[in-house]
């Protein structure tokens, strides 16, 4: 399983996650990008949905584990990790070959993208929801905070506005970032795709 | 101290501190800490706390203004279907904070303590697989690469005008053009090292002997005293309000 | 005396293919220490730190007793930088710091594969002798452009086994009509970062069109900050630019004078194939340079003059000094009155870093301004130019 061109994919995925932090700093955009090396790290191991799994679970905490240095929130999410983890691999990866194609097929390629991320972003909401909820009372510090504020002013429990404020908030999120990882993965060589399954 | 017994006493109390302790067992985990921070982390100590209180405030301020001034009410108000009051929704918001800070200083703590080692000699020092150690070290060194190369990047794109210096629809609509570039030389930069050092100088051998630690025991030194220490203290801290009430 | 073996040729006779052979070879087989162009090449990629990065390489006694004790390589205190990432040095000091953990090293010999041209002239005669064939290092291959035939070494002199990426950069230059680049001036410009030192103080420069400026100064002294300040990257402090007699501030309308040419080719892409970076380029520039030099017909003959004969090439799997020589492209297109030059010359052979001089020249007798950063003082000396020297705070001309 851990080949070394393995760990330079688990290395390189972590360290996308860590470093798009970065980006999103500098270019002043108001998101945060944190996952995008995990999915991509998956997808560069299609069709092997296991490998995928495990290769994008190890880039995730690894870059947990670095990140919970500088933002100690993170790490407390290392559950939805996991869950993206397994999402990408059991879905996402199967839209690899549609993000590879050439020519690009749009509509498919679209297509794919908004199912993937937002499977993906529900799935991640859920999971996400004891944490979000027990620990910072439903305030993680996002803009998403205020939709919960929303809810809670309409008269719903913290636990449901926490719910709906991740449903919305999201599969937004992850879909912009299922698009990243597909169009990265679009570019990559295929000299490093085939290290990979060598 | 090892680094394995300071992550061990680190994630004890946090994981005490999750337990909704009351005031006394509240008091006994702070005591342990700030004795850690006297002893083990010393001058860093100060170091540590005021990082983690420039990390939580932001948050406490965000908060603050979400829970007392938007909403006015605590959720167990919410749930009871009660007017609530803003000052129910400022003990919520201190407790959370309280906790929050209470968590982020241990970790600032332990790493505080350790800043003496470079990163290699850290994680060598780790109760890891050599796999999961081999991971860290390249992560870390990848991460330094991809910071520069977005320095880098970041002034060649907006020396070709697809980015802009400040907040923009461009930089939203082109960002992924820097991420591209960042990527695809990250990629590029280690596939040469994966082709041509690496296989030359048999480089990753290297790496494992660097990582080898010299004793197989997990914990040593002061981490005897420390354990049972903490151990201790997260037991008393359990019991020590149950005590009180009954 | 050590083996020494200097492989010559210009690009593309499969230099570095030879040397890998050479690798594999009795003397240097499993036993070789390998630099790589560009810095990334240089270090081992497993560390954070220098301190790290020493450790890594540094001979272990119970592992390696019957290693010779070898005289260090150590022109920098590496010892004092010790907690910084080697990702801040400069290149030419990533290259010395990777010679220093070779001298500290277990291995026997050396391979260079052109990192020796990222390094200074005083540095570049250290390190040489360094590898002198009566010194401590055991074994030698080396390839570099600008090396002649050395006495004790064995010279291999390829040639040229494909003619796919022929190129000459003066052919784009020929087309183009004359261009007045409007003057930078600059006046009482002041920097610093955060919290920091003034990197710049009250300066007053000006550069005018049709010269070319070679900058110099010790690392930190500035060069890539005012390189940020004239493409818009940072705001200054205090001071004001004009470009032209017209107020220029391109911090906030963005870069529309300077076309730029990075140190390593990969940091500049705007796209994955050359296409889509000129289409980016197109899109950006339309309406602020002109027309003809966007089009996507003559920057695709202003390729193919560099080497690149489809458009529809994939940027980062070409190879290595293609890649380099493309990164000209944008600067040699005319699109822009300005052209700043990152270590141009790296990597490429004698006839391309001649050709490549003749065209900068070329440029500047047009009109053209151009700035430089080079190592090379054979490249500089080639293109007549004024030297900007940074340092404390100021830039002087000379």
């Amino acid at each position: 399983m851990f080949t070394t061109p393995r760990l330079i994919l688990i290395a390189l995925g972590a360290a996308l996650n860590f470093s798009i932090g970065t980006v999103v700093y500098l270019l002043k955009l108001p998101i945060y990008l944190d996952s995008i090396g995990t999915i991509l790290a998956a997808l560069l191991l299609a069709p092997d949905r296991r490998a995928a799994f495990v290769c994008a679970w190890a880039a995730a905490w690894a870059s947990l584990a670095l990140s919970g240095l500088v933002n100690p929130f993170l790490p407390w999410f290392a559950m939805t990790d996991v869950a993206i983890a397994l999402v990408t691999a059991l879905l996402t990866v199967g839209a690899a070959a549609t993000f590879r194609a050439h020519p690009l097929r749009s509509s498919s390629f679209a297509a794919q993208v908004v199912l993937c991320g937002v499977a993906t972003g529900v799935v991640s909401a859920v999971v996400s929801l004891p944490v979000v909820v027990y620990l910072f009372g439903g305030v993680t510090g996002s803009g998403s905070a205020f939709l919960v504020a929303l809810f809670l002013e309409s008269g719903q429990r913290l636990m449901n506005a926490a719910m709906l404020s991740g449903l919305v908030n999201d599969p937004l999120d992850k879909v912009l970032q299922v698009l990243l990882a597909a169009m990265l993965y679009r570019v990559t060589p295929g000299d490093f795709i085939a290290l990979l399954r060598g | 101290m090892t680094p394995n017994g300071a992550f061990t006493v680190g994630l004890v109390l946090i994981a005490m501190s999750l337990t909704n302790p009351g005031p006394r067992g509240s008091a006994i985990l702070i005591a342990l800490a700030l004795a850690f921070a006297i002893i083990e982390v010393r001058g860093a100590a100060l170091v540590a706390l005021r990082r983690a209180a420039l990390i939580v405030l932001p948050l406490a301020l965000f908060m603050g203004l979400l829970w007392v001034g938007i909403v006015g009410k605590a959720p167990a108000e919410i749930a009871a279907g009660a007017a609530g009051t803003r000052a129910a929704a400022l003990i919520y918001v201190a407790r959370l904070c309280g906790r929050l800070l209470f968590i982020v200083a241990v970790v600032q703590l332990v790493i505080m303590r350790f800043d003496a080692l470079t990163p290699l000699q850290l994680i060598r020092a780790l109760a890891l697989p050599v796999a999961a150690k081999r991971v860290l070290v390249i992560t870390l060194s990848l991460i330094a690469t991809l910071r520069h190369a977005i320095d880098r990047a970041h002034i060649a794109l907006i020396a070709a005008g697809t980015l802009t210096r400040a907040a923009s629809l461009r930089n939203a609509v082109h960002s992924w053009r820097l991420i591209q570039a960042v990527w695809l030389s990250a990629v590029t930069i280690m596939l040469g090292r994966m082709r041509d050092k690496w296989p030359v100088e048999n480089t990753l051998s290297l790496l494992d002997r660097s990582l080898e630690t010299g004793s197989a025991r997990l914990f040593a030194g002061d981490d005897r005293i420390w354990l049972p220490i903490t151990v201790g203290a997260a037991i008393m801290a359990l019991i020590a309000d149950r005590i009180g009430a009954s | 005396m050590g083996r020494r073996e200097l492989i010559s040729g210009p690009n593309f006779s499969g230099r570095s293919g030879a040397l890998m052979t050479l690798l594999r070879d009795g003397a240097f087989a499993a036993q070789s220490f390998y630099v790589g162009p560009y810095s990334e090449a240089a270090l081992s990629g497993l560390s954070s730190t220098i301190a790290d990065e020493i450790g890594i390489y540094r001979a272990k006694p119970e592992i390696a007793p019957g290693a010779q004790a070898r005289r260090a390589f150590a022109p920098l205190d590496f010892a004092a930088l010790g907690r910084r990432e080697p990702q801040t040095l400069s290149g030419g000091e990533q290259v010395l710091l990777a010679l220093h953990c070779f001298s500290l090293s277990a291995y026997s010999a050396l391979a260079i594969d052109t990192a020796f041209e990222q390094l200074d002239r005083e540095n570049r005669e250290h390190a040489l002798a360094y590898l002198d064939p009566h010194g401590p290092v055991a074994n030698v291959a080396l390839i570099d452009n600008r090396l002649p035939p050395l006495p004790g070494w064995r010279t291999t002199e390829r040639a040229a086994d494909t003619a796919e990426f022929d190129c000459d950069p003066r052919r784009p230059v020929a087309d183009l009509p004359r261009r007045d680049a409007p003057a930078i001036d600059i006046s009482g410009l002041r920097f610093s970062y955060r919290r920091g030192p003034d990197i710049f103080r009250a300066v007053d420069l000006s550069l005018r069109g049709g010269a070319a400026y070679r900058l110099a100064g010790p690392n930190g002294a500035g060069k890539t900050t005012l390189l940020k300040l004239l493409v818009g990257v940072l705001a200054p402090t205090a001071g004001a630019v004009t470009l032209g007699g017209e107020r220029y501030r391109p911090w906030r309308t963005g870069n529309r004078a300077i076309a730029l040419a990075t140190q390593n080719p990969d940091h500049q892409w705007c796209g994955a194939t050359l296409r889509d970076d000129l289409a980016r380029r197109r899109a950006a520039f339309a309406g602020h340079a002109p027309a003809e030099r966007l089009s996507e017909a003559r920057n695709g003959d202003v390729a193919a003059s560099l080497g690149i004969r489809s458009l529809d090439a994939h940027l980062y799997e070409l190879p290595l000094a293609a890649r380099k020589r493309l990164s000209w492209l944008w600067p040699l297109s005319g699109a822009l009155p300005w052209l700043m030059l990152d270590e141009p010359s790296l990597g490429q052979d004698l006839n391309t870093r001649l050709r490549l001089a003749e065209a900068l020249s070329g440029l500047v007798a047009l009109g053209y301004g151009v700035l430089f950063v080079t190592h090379d003082d054979d490249f500089a000396a080639r293109v007549p130019h004024r030297v900007l020297a940074l340092g404390e705070g100021q830039i002087k001309t000379t």
